[in-house]
């Protein structure tokens, strides 16, 4: 996705991608830099504007409404250098002949070279938005320019031998921090933050422009321009940002608007926490039945496998089986709409009934799992009898 | 140095002449003349075009009227004025005396003078 500029050439709009208007802008202001001193230096450019805006209308039509970038460039190189005539005879013809090659493409005194635009560097960051456990291959997808479902699934492939993907996943969501600000989310993604990128190339075209003029009517004409130019980019800037607000206030409102009771919350929302509590104190259990007795409910460490990778274990296995839970505890709390109780309480089910499917699958498929089940029924009634008798006793 | 880079000054020079003779034959627009440039030694683009045009229409050579076009905003259409013709006409007799000398020069040893120039 590019953005596009708008531009009115000779009383007639184009829109550019905004690396091809760069291009454009450095070309046009070449030339007004080579024709200085020329009288009819405005008729010429408005000419030339006028024959550029002729080969842009010829690309354009019904189902293509913007110039992009090579195009543009195109047109520039069919175009080519201006020259002033009256200068001819005076230049050497090779320095002209090199001042050409040098215009042609970066075009010379043009402060930003519309190719490869410095970009921000890239750091490595946990990205929260879109994360399913710890935005770790968030971060990295992100930092390497590649899709999060291939580090998910490296991570995954890696979890199978000895776990060392688990190990480093946990390793890198301890050690990595959260994008948080702005500024950070920029490093993180690598695409520069708007205000951040408009300084940056203000202050290197203000500082270029500077250094390029010698004469100093060019010099205030150009400065002039630049201030134009500011002045557009702020405006821009200003609008982007009130939309985005308008946007936010939007949305701001369904989340959190005073007129809705979140639908169904009061019925779901206090069954799923009671499930999240469950899975917390289950888990809790485990590690510390880990820890002490080297098993859990009863099911033993297989031989070979450390202590720590057994944590590991538990830890990413209650991690998942926590997750729909939190998510459907997110959406009942801040799900937009009424949608009616029933519609958690089928959520609530479904995941139930998976759980016992799961639970059924391993009571009748593996043997330790079937006696852990008949153990725990045991452990459960035992707990059962002396939480009784503690509550008589009071 | 290649043939093509050494008289890369001689064919800007020549250029202006070119155009007058273009120019002279008919009413034109810039495309008119790059077109009949393309296919030549003196092929040419509109970052050279449009400034020479409006020098030599700054020397009185040439002028423009403006003309709706069917596609687009109205173009600038170019003929020749008087002067414009003269300077052609001279333009002309002169390139005729170049191109005299360069073709008799050298061809027999000794003799260099104009009068030995066919025509």
């Amino acid at each position: 996705m590019n953005k596009v500029i708008t531009i009115n050439l000779n009383g007639i709009a184009y829109q550019l991608e905004e690396d091809g208007y760069e291009a454009l802008r450095a070309y046009l202001g070449s030339a007004a830099q080579r024709l200085e001193g020329n009288p009819d230096r405005a008729e010429i450019i408005a000419d030339i504007e006028q024959s550029i805006g002729d080969k842009f209308r010829a690309m354009l039509g019904v189902n293509k409404t913007v110039v992009v970038t090579k195009e543009v460039r195109d047109v520039i190189a069919d175009m080519g250098p201006v020259q002033d005539p009256s200068g001819l005879t005076d230049e050497s013809v090779p320095g002209a002949q090199k001042a050409e090659t040098a215009g042609a493409g970066g075009a010379a005194g043009a402060p930003p070279s519309p190719g490869e635009p410095p970009g921000t560097p890239k750091r490595l960051y946990k990205i929260r938005d879109g994360a399913m456990i710890g935005g770790v291959c968030n971060g990295i997808a992100a930092y390497l320019g590649i899709d999060v479902a291939i580090v998910r699934i490296a991570f995954g492939f890696m979890s199978f031998m000895w776990g060392t993907g688990v190990l480093l996943y946990i390793l890198m969501m301890i050690i990595i921090p959260y994008a948080t600000t702005s500024a950070e989310k920029a490093a993180a993604t690598g695409i520069p933050s708007t205000a951040e990128e408009f300084i940056r190339r203000a202050r290197a075209g203000y500082y270029g422009g500077m250094k390029t003029f010698t004469d100093k009517k060019a010099y205030r004409e150009w400065k002039w321009q630049f201030k134009q130019d500011m002045r557009r980019h702020r405006r821009e800037f200003r609008r982007e940002m009130r939309q985005n607000a308008e946007h936010w206030g939007q949305r701001w409102h369904q989340y959190w608007g005073p007129a809705h009771p979140p639908g169904g919350s009061w019925f779901a929302a206090p069954f799923v926490g009671c499930m999240m509590a469950v899975v917390t104190l289950v888990c809790l259990l485990s590690f510390a039945s880990l820890i002490l007795t080297g098993a859990v409910f009863g099911i033993g460490l297989p031989a070979g496998v450390p202590l720590w990778a057994g944590l590991l274990f538990l830890f990413v296995f209650f991690r998942i089986l926590k997750w729909p839970l939190a998510a459907m505890r997110h959406h009942a709390y801040y799900g937009h709409g009424y949608i009616g109780p029933f519609h958690y309480l089928w959520h609530s089910f479904a995941w139930v009934a998976l759980l016992f499917v799961c639970l059924w699958f391993a009571d009748h498929h593996s043997v330790a799992a079937h006696d852990a089940l008949l153990r725990a029924r045991h452990e459960a009634h035992n707990t059962v009898n002396v939480l009784r008798d503690w509550w008589s006793r009071q | 140095m290649s043939i093509n880079e050494k008289f890369t000054a001689i064919r800007k020079g020549l250029l202006e002449f070119l155009v007058l003779k273009i120019v002279a034959a008919d009413k034109v627009y810039v495309a008119d003349i790059l077109g009949q440039l393309s296919g030549t030694e003196f092929a040419t683009q509109e970052g050279t075009l449009y400034p020479l045009l409006s020098k030599m229409r700054r020397e009185e050579l040439v002028d423009y009227e403006w003309k709706e076009s069917e596609a687009g905003p109205p173009r600038k259409y170019y003929q020749l004025t008087a002067k414009g013709r003269e300077q052609l006409r001279e333009t002309s007799d002169y390139w005729q005396k170049i191109s005299g000398t360069v073709r008799s020069l050298g061809r027999d040893s000794g003799q260099t003078t104009n009068e030995s120039a066919p025509r």
